[in-house]
């Protein structure tokens, strides 16, 4: 696997606000990598700045071992699809399509021959000799998705393409788009600031936060070992408890600060004493039998959501805690949780929240 | 009374108040002048019979003598040069105008709305000014064409028969540039940004972007710039009153203003309500093509 994207210690400033923080980061060829953070957290910069159409303060892009850094969009062979999927609105979807190849005077011969391969890919057939304001978004969508694919760039940049969309188109072009991924053999980079699409998507997940990248890699990994309490309230949903605790005089127990101080075992050793935050994701709370029978918690019940499949408890408590099982809950005052010491997450209780190692 | 008053608001009443108003403006102060000018055009009008219909009707007898008068062709082609000149500069420098404000730069804004002050003025003091500008003797032009070493000996801009014509198109495209730099600018505001972004994703340059985005997307607003602009040099008046008065001996003379001078100088109502009539049927055409354009724009 060969380095495709390369991005070393990137810097931008809009004036005196600092966009991008030190990102640096290594995209391998093939490789479907996500950009996932609030909004404002510099995720759409940085793409911006990867297509060239955001100039960088410091910093050098490496993109298939060619320094673009100072290099116009245009000569950096990326295609990109927008969020609002920016097709030209004078052109019918067959001259959308071909834009690139006409500027580049290909001949007819070989542009007819992509349009076919393309509108079967994309699913566009019967749709070439229409104006994009007579499309659905669904169908805008696979025309701004055919564009960039005609093109056969060194990679794709996707700036929130499913952000238009309903819930379900979303979820149908979201595997479609992972399909076409593996099938092209592409390099893309997804901006999104939906975490569940970054983890459904992608092979390798950055989280960025105000410019600076909290954390990245596989996302099983960022879930099952966020480095500190933004990462693990990110990733995940519905989004972690996170609860105050003091460790216990043994080092190896965490007293929660919640009604009646529950002590839970986390099966490792921390200093007595010490100030911590513990850490529980919503489906890591059992309320069937637990495997430690004895490192349980009963708490009061405010209000229980059922969705058939999920219910969803929400603890009577400060700060509330909620319950994500698999399982239909029946109306009751009290609930009683069985915890695995090894799902249990402990970070530092201060600003920058950075996991505790157990 | 209760119930007319319901009646004339809830009912047909208001809305046929309204349309009345409107169209009765319209007959009174648009159509019954059109129709009596026409009227005019075929009859044999003096000032004694000016404010009566009872004329003699002398056929196309106006249209003849008009056609037949040697200066005829000389004006004609006075007035396609005045309009297609002023148009086409209009259109080239307030296009290249609007693309400049449309650059982000400090104070932007403020200078785009600097322009707007030959728009306010009314043209005849912008006649005024121009006549001292472009003045033979003592004007601030051939002084400054004297020292940048262009020219030798003054030129007499506006009793020169071979330069009258285009000093006055020269003031008319100062006075039109505003009008269109503004309306332009309207429309390349209006081409999303994230299409220019896609084009040069695309591989497209500045000018290739010129020629396949900013253009075609552009279509509607030229076609409206360009019937508007031929429409108002076509009604250009002003300036000629101000600066040649259609001299020196016809060479700088144009349609409205000759019809105006055979109507209200020469007392030859009749010739001059054929040439507005001639230049009517003309500004209908390019109405039309206005009324188009317009339409292709409401439709996308």
């Amino acid at each position: 696997m060969t380095c495709q994207i390369s991005l070393d210690r990137i810097n931008k400033y809009y004036g005196a606000y600092h966009a991008l923080r030190d990102v640096s980061l290594q995209i391998d060829q093939g490789q479907f990598v996500a950009l996932v953070g609030p909004s404002g957290c510099g995720k759409s910069t940085l793409l911006r700045t990867i297509a060239g159409l955001e100039g960088i303060t410091d910093g050098t892009i490496t993109i298939a071992g060619e320094d673009v850094t100072h290099l116009a969009p245009r000569a950096r062979d990326l295609a990109m699809v927008f969020q609002s999927y920016a097709l030209y609105p004078h052109m019918t979807v067959r001259r959308n399509l071909t834009y690139s190849m006409r500027l580049k005077r290909r001949t007819r011969a070989e542009i007819d021959h992509a349009v076919t391969e393309i509108t079967r890919i994309t699913g566009l057939e019967g749709l070439l000799e229409r104006y994009p304001r007579e499309l659905s978004g669904g169908q805008r969508q696979r025309v701004a998705m055919g564009r960039a694919i005609i093109r056969d760039p060194k990679a794709f940049l996707f700036d929130e393409p499913l952000s238009n969309l309903d819930a379900a188109l979303r979820v149908h072009m979201r595997a479609e788009i992972r399909k076409l991924h593996n099938r092209l053999g592409a390099t893309s980079v997804y901006v999104t600031h939906d975490q569940i699409e970054a983890m459904t998507m992608a092979d390798h997940v950055v989280v960025l936060r105000a410019g600076r990248v909290e954390q990245q890699g596989a996302p099983l990994d960022l879930y099952d070992r966020p480095v500190n309490r933004f990462v693990a309230g990110f990733i995940g949903s519905p989004a972690m408890n996170f609860i105050p605790a003091t460790v216990t005089p043994d080092g190896g127990h965490v007293s929660l600060e919640l009604p009646g101080q529950p002590v839970l075992r986390f099966g490792g050793r921390r200093p007595a004493g010490e100030a911590v935050m513990v850490g529980l994701r919503p489906e890591h709370l059992q309320t069937g039998p637990s495997p430690d029978a004895a490192n349980r918690l009963t708490l009061p019940v405010a209000m229980i959501e059922r969705t058939g499949a999920q219910s969803y408890v929400v603890c009577d408590t400060v700060p509330e805690v909620m319950v994500s099982a698999p399982v239909r809950v029946e109306d009751t005052d009290e609930i009683v949780l069985g915890i695995d010491p090894a799902q249990l997450h402990l970070f530092a209780p201060d600003e920058a929240g950075l996991r505790l190692d157990i | 009374m209760l119930k007319f008053t319901n009646t004339f608001r809830d009912g047909i009443g208001f809305d046929t108040v309204l349309v009345v108003m409107a169209l009765g403006y319209l007959v009174v102060f648009s159509a019954y002048p059109l129709a009596y000018n026409l009227l005019m055009s075929f009859q044999s009008v003096d000032l004694f019979t000016l404010t009566s219909f009872d004329r003699p009707f002398v056929g196309l007898d106006n249209y003849r003598e008009v056609l037949s008068r040697p200066e005829t062709a000389m004006i004609f082609w006075n007035t396609v040069k005045f309009v297609g000149l002023s148009v086409l500069a209009q259109l080239c420098v307030g296009f290249a105008l609007a693309l400049f404000f449309q650059l982000d730069f400090p104070a932007a804004t403020w200078l785009r709305g600097l322009f707007l002050a030959g728009w306010i003025m009314p043209a005849l003091v912008v006649g005024a000014v121009w006549s001292w500008v472009l003045a033979g003797d003592f004007g601030v032009l051939n002084h400054m064409l004297r020292q940048i070493g262009v020219i030798r000996e003054n030129i007499f801009w506006l009793s020169d028969p071979d330069v009258a014509l285009y000093s006055v198109i020269i003031a008319n495209i100062w006075l039109g540039v505003p009008f269109n730099m503004i309306l332009l600018s309207v429309g390349l505001a209006g081409i999303p940004k994230d299409v220019y972004e896609a084009a040069s994703m695309d591989g497209a340059g500045r000018v290739q972007q010129f020629f396949t985005i900013t253009l075609p997307m552009m279509r509607a607003q030229l076609g409206a710039v360009i019937s508007l602009g031929v429409i108002f040099t076509l009604q250009q008046f002003d300036l000629f009153a101000a600066l040649t008065q259609g001299g020196p001996s016809n060479a700088s003379n144009v349609f409205q203003y000759w019809s105006w001078q055979l109507a209200f100088q020469n007392y030859e109502i009749g010739l001059g309500s054929v040439v507005s009539v001639l230049m009517i049927g003309f500004v209908i055409a390019v109405a039309f093509i206005y009324v188009r354009s317009t339409r292709y724009e409401q439709e996308s």
